[in-house]
């Protein structure tokens, strides 16, 4: 049955106790864990759709249900060797003050070769959505 | 057997959107991609070597195809990074091998040896497999 419990703070059996707005805003609203090499294998997810493949090491990330807004925290690691040989990996942007594809509905993650400067694949992706 | 939805993105290039089995994955369709999009299954896609040139992929109907001049011009980058990354590496092992040199005769054989070391950079295993 749908329904709304409306509270300040949460309880356990042994009186431990926290503000609701730490269960609200500290708990992840998506994530997705897939392997990047070549077509995406995804792994696992939550309040993922998709994840779009738009050139090499540049990967879209589609939500199910929509942010309320795109003033959301991304957390992106990739688990190659890309950071180790100086790489980057973080939020895709063209840009140097708008990170594309950062909407309601979707967010973009970039793999960089340390060595080469050009978009790599990653193994074991991951990215995590807190708003 | 997975299904993916392909679509030509603003590069001209193929981008692949995978459903994470969430929704369905008609509408993940006509949510997640533009209009024109179409479900393959992924086993159509390139293969092997030629799923590495994914920047030289093109869409024709529902074929994807590797753009031979693109694809060329991607080994030719990879291949270009790799020798710069190999000859940065002797090189500075031939400054180490001069630096340590006690005589005029080591320094001699170590300039020697390291431009004989950065002249084969691209005959190494790694680059020859390129």
């Amino acid at each position: 049955m749908a329904g709304t419990i409306v509270a300040d703070t949460i309880q356990d059996g042994a009186g431990n106790s926290t503000a609701m707005d730490n269960a609200i805003y500290g708990s992840a609203k998506a994530y997705v864990n897939y392997n990047g090499t070549g077509t995406p294998a995804i792994n696992g997810s939550y309040n993922v759709s998709s994840v779009t493949r738009s050139g090499t090491g540049i990967y879209i990330v589609n939500f199910t249900n929509a942010m309320s807004d795109a003033k959301y925290a991304v957390a992106i690691t990739g688990g190659c060797y890309l950071s180790v040989l100086g790489g980057f990996l973080g939020e895709y942007t063209t840009s140097s003050t708008t990170p594309n594809q950062r909407s309601t509905t979707s967010v973009g993650m970039f793999f960089q070769s340390g060595t080469s400067g050009a978009g790599q694949d990653n193994c074991t992706a991951s990215l995590v959505v807190y708003r | 057997m997975t299904q993916a939805i392909i679509f030509t993105n603003d590069n001209g290039g193929v981008s692949v959107c995978i459903p994470t089995g969430e929704l369905p994955i008609n509408e993940v369709l006509s949510k997640d991609a533009p209009a024109g999009a179409i479900i393959v299954d992924d086993s159509t896609l390139p293969q092997g070597a030629d799923s590495s040139f994914f920047d030289a992929w093109e869409l024709s109907g529902s074929t994807v195809t590797v753009n031979f001049e693109k694809a060329k011009a991607i080994k030719l980058a990879q291949f270009n990074a790799k020798a710069v990354e190999e000859a940065q590496k002797r090189q500075l092992n031939t400054l180490a091998g001069i630096d340590n040199a006690v005589s005029d005769a080591d320094f001699t054989a170590s300039l020697t040896a390291g431009r004989a070391s950065i002249a084969s950079a691209t005959t190494t295993a790694e680059l020859v497999a390129i």
